[in-house]
């Protein structure tokens, strides 16, 4: 089915199209070629390798840096701590995919929930918009905290004690409230002219929302979605705090019993070859997305 | 090319802004030269002893009820380092006075225990934290001699898993807890060497409410915590990790030459029988609780 353009009056992709540049439509920037823009290559080069020469120099040569070397650069601490950090960083590899699928749903019920047209969901739009400021302005440590220490207190039948339920069920509640609002934004940007046409096909209010309006927005909201995700994998460190040994607890159990901080640095170099990978991937889905909203009617 | 020029001479004032601190060498000056009165020992601020520790800082080793305008708050399991009550705040008086300083050029600073060995100048002259000594940690900090030789024990509550245990193969399958970083927890890992992996928690607190939850089976802790009412029994002692006894130490920054004064003062209390006797006054202790076999 070809993706209708919510912008119905503009004559797409001729020339009174505004969205198109003039003179066509792929203009990309040159690199290369010419010899203005081959001197500005070698000015990048040269500026960049001055600029990273220069603070290396500083951070180097700043009376601390043996000591700073010791305890957060320790080749032997590193060589040490990584192997242990790296399983235990699979424990938060288990929290995050699990809640980021549970983010998925609940978010977007919530998110449908408070998109619900007609007087009569009022109540349930008030109940989700107050769910969405409450998770959104409360911080996802407090929140963590209270569940993880305040419901196995309870003591009641059939509510889980184990401290990675909890940890999981905190940063679905905190990361849902945020990706709800992703998902609105995604649901709000839908022009609406496609729950008109919808409508005057005959579909209910719902079948327009399930089968029309839902599929384009979700569409649109992949990259900010992703976004948050990677907001959610760097929060699953914060779970340490509920005594579950992932990650971050095992860099801080090797750094106390060593007086070291080499083990932090591990794990961040962790991190990032886990997330910089997905970031990148953003990038180009909203590249990809912008070329294809720029190519407009050719769909 | 005005334009990258502007850009280098920005790069070169970033730089120079960030140009080190005029540099506070710490380690000047050969311990042994070094004399140790008030005036000429080398202090964060001159005519004060400035002593890091915890906050919340814990009963036994910190006591009394807070004294006004004190960062510390006083409970039933914490006191406040003020008062001189409690095992470390008492010996951290009786040091500074058998260094020659009074009760009041004794200052307290609250910090979280990752920056008693963060490196580079420290804001304290020592900290005094329940702080064992191991030849690991030796490499980020000077350690003082010990003053005082530490056992760990398991507590745990009526009903749990624990109670009645006697050997370090019937806690194996339990699932112990311990607060991060501590030798607490490496007594679990390297003496009880369990089946289950043990929980670790930011603070004694986090852990002990665990513990009233039921999510753990019992908390290691130093034996002299083990009096205070955290949990309904003391199961056992531990015999200490690869048969070396334990020891509490001050810590200083790498190279710093208080040292060797506070080791003299630490070195009198011993002989005049000083420690001894805050050890009888502030810490229980039960030579009836039986060490795992």
């Amino acid at each position: 089915m070809a993706e209708p353009s919510p912008e119905v009056s503009f004559p797409k992709g001729g020339p009174g199209d505004p969205r198109v540049p003039p003179g066509g439509g792929s203009r990309r920037p040159r690199i290369l070629g010419g010899d203005a823009s081959q001197r500005n290559v070698w000015i990048a080069v040269a500026s960049t390798v001055i600029f990273f020469g220069f603070l290396t120099i500083v951070i180097v040569r700043s009376p601390g840096w043996p000591e700073v070397k010791q305890s957060f650069f320790n080749g032997q601490e590193f060589k040490e701590s990584f192997p242990l950090i790296l399983r235990k960083f699979v424990r938060n590899i288990q929290i995050f995919c699990v809640a980021e699928v549970m983010v998925l749903a609940f978010a977007l019920f919530l998110a449908v929930l408070r998109s619900l047209p007609g007087p009569v969901f009022t109540p349930l739009r008030i109940l989700s918009g107050a769910y969405t400021d409450l998770f959104r302005g409360i911080p996802t440590i407090l929140v963590i905290f209270l569940l993880g220490y305040g419901m196995p207190a309870l003591n009641l039948q059939g509510i889980p004690d184990s401290d990675f339920f909890w940890a999981i069920f905190a940063l679905v509640l905190v990361y849902s409230a945020y990706v709800a609002e992703v998902y609105r934004a995604g649901i709000q940007s839908i022009h609406g002219s496609q729950t008109a046409a919808a409508r005057s096909l005959g579909l209910s209010r719902w079948q327009s929302m399930r089968y029309v309006i839902l599929p384009q927005a979700v569409r649109r909201v992949i990259p900010p979605l992703l976004n948050d995700f990677i907001g959610l994998q760097k929060d699953s460190a914060l779970v340490a705090f509920l005594g579950v040994t992932e990650g971050f607890q095992q860099a801080t159990i090797i750094q106390q019993s060593d007086f070291n901080f080499t083990p932090f640095v591990a794990l961040a170099l962790v991190y990032i070859v886990f997330t910089i990978p997905q970031a990148r991937l953003v990038d180009r889905m909203i590249a990809r997305d912008q070329r294809r909203r720029q190519a407009g009617a050719t769909l | 090319m005005r334009r990258p020029l502007l850009g280098l001479a920005i790069v070169a004032l970033v730089a120079a802004a960030c140009a080190p601190k005029s540099a506070t060498s710490a380690a000047s000056g050969s311990p042994t030269a070094q004399s140790c009165a008030v005036d000429s020992m080398n202090l964060h601020t001159p005519g004060t002893l400035t002593i890091a520790t915890g906050n919340p800082a814990y009963l036994p080793w910190y006591g009394g009820k807070s004294v006004a305008g004190s960062d510390w708050k006083s409970s039933s399991y914490t006191g406040d380092p003020h008062t001189g009550q409690g095992y470390e705040s008492a010996f951290a008086y009786a040091l500074a006075q058998q260094m020659g300083f009074t009760k009041d050029q004794v200052e307290w600073l609250g910090i979280p225990f990752g920056k008693s060995f963060a490196p580079g100048p420290k804001d304290f002259d020592f900290a005094m934290q329940q702080i064992s000594i191991t030849p690991k940690r030796a490499q980020a900090v000077d350690f003082s001699d010990g003053y005082y030789d530490v056992n760990q024990a398991l507590i745990a509550d009526n009903g749990s898993p624990a109670i009645g245990v006697t050997t370090l193969a019937g806690l194996k399958d339990l699932k112990l807890g311990a607060p991060v970083g501590t030798t607490s927890l490496q007594v679990i890992q390297d003496v009880v060497q369990p089946t289950v992996e043990p929980a670790v928690y930011p603070d004694l607190d986090t852990a002990l409410k665990d513990l009233k939850n039921g999510q753990i089976d019992g908390v290691v802790v130093d034996f002299p915590d083990a009096f205070y009412g955290y949990a309904d029994q003391i199961v056992g002692q531990f015999p200490p990790i690869g048969g070396q006894q334990e020891q509490f130490g001050l810590a200083f920054e790498k190279g710093n030459t208080l040292v060797s004064c506070v080791n003299q003062a630490i070195a009198a209390l011993k002989s005049n029988g000083t420690l001894q006797q805050l050890e009888d006054t502030w810490l229980q202790t039960d030579p009836s609780v039986p060490v795992f076999s």
